[in-house]
């Protein structure tokens, strides 16, 4: 069974560099481009983690996380942030919700595989 | 809360974080060019993301010629620039930069103890706009060099 991740993020761009990032390990990818899709893609698909963004239209990623964590479904499904913002209080803030860790743009993709490798189990795609 | 940040550091900033956005999603290096003329562009693609809070509003725009935002976006998704057909990756990719720019900012003012949101990136097409600011809103264009393309980041801001 492969690894399920969503990445939920209002750039494409960014949900293209994390999805090339996972590229070559066992991994089924997922994606929202806002909170409530990010939400219905979590409870749709009980992902093994989710990669959130924070500012985002319609729902963002904070009150996406404050839901998640309201829901006995979901609320165990670990969480990075993934964000432009690092100040303090914004990090500490998030924290007290719950999520496993926080990466801040800009970042290496072999940052983001790090983090996730601590989380949940990434194999390596047997090669071609 | 009177404010303690000043414009100048600011920019020093912004200079500092251009540098390792650029070094870090692009691998491309940019260096500011201190005292240059404001290139002139045919097509410009321009990324733009605000902040606001009660002591400070300000926004930072990234001007990039239409040919560089190409590369840009080429070497932010791996492509090759001629794999870029479309302008809404272009545009992602330019508002993307624009984001992870005025994030930056916004968490480095807040960490300096100005306390302020951010919001989400815009994109501005076409050969001849101006920006004006508000009045009583500081300006600065800072002008960078990345591998002979000049390009520009503009910073507003205001502390009320």
């Amino acid at each position: 069974m492969p690894t399920k991740i969503l990445s939920v993020d209002d750039s494409r761009t960014i949900r293209l560099i994390v999805g090339k990032a996972f590229r070559p390990y066992d991994v089924q990818m997922f994606e929202g481009s806002n909170g409530e899709e990010g939400l219905a893609a979590a409870a749709r698909e009980k992902p093994d983690l989710i990669i959130l963004d924070v500012t985002m239209p319609i729902m963002d990623g904070v009150t996406m996380l404050g839901k998640l964590k309201e829901n006995p479904e979901l609320k165990a499904i670990p969480v990075i942030m993934l964000t432009a913002e690092s100040g303090r209080d914004n990090v500490l803030q998030i924290a007290k919700i719950g999520v496993r860790d926080y990466l801040v743009k800009p970042f290496k993709e072999d940052q983001l595989i790090e983090k996730a490798g601590r989380i949940v189990t990434l194999q390596k795609k047997p090669a071609v | 809360m009177s404010h303690t940040v000043q414009f100048t550091d600011v920019c020093e900033f912004m200079a500092r974080h251009l540098a390792d956005v650029f070094d870090t999603m692009l691998a491309m290096k940019a260096v500011q060019v201190p005292n240059a003329e404001l290139p002139q562009f045919g097509e410009r693609v321009s990324g733009a993301a605000g902040f606001g809070g009660e002591t400070v509003t300000g926004a930072v725009y990234l001007h990039l010629s239409e040919t560089f935002a190409k590369q840009v976006a080429a070497a932010m998704l791996g492509l090759s620039p001629e794999e870029i057909t479309g302008e809404s990756e272009v545009n992602d990719v330019v508002g993307e930069a624009a984001n992870m720019l005025t994030g930056g900012l916004k968490s480095w003012l807040c960490d300096a103890g100005t306390e302020c949101a951010l919001s989400t990136p815009a994109i501005i097409r076409g050969t001849s706009f101006a920006i004006e600011p508000m009045p009583h809103v500081q300006r600065e264009w800072l002008v960078f060099d990345c591998g002979g393309n000049r390009f520009v980041v503009e910073v507003h801001l205001k502390f009320n």
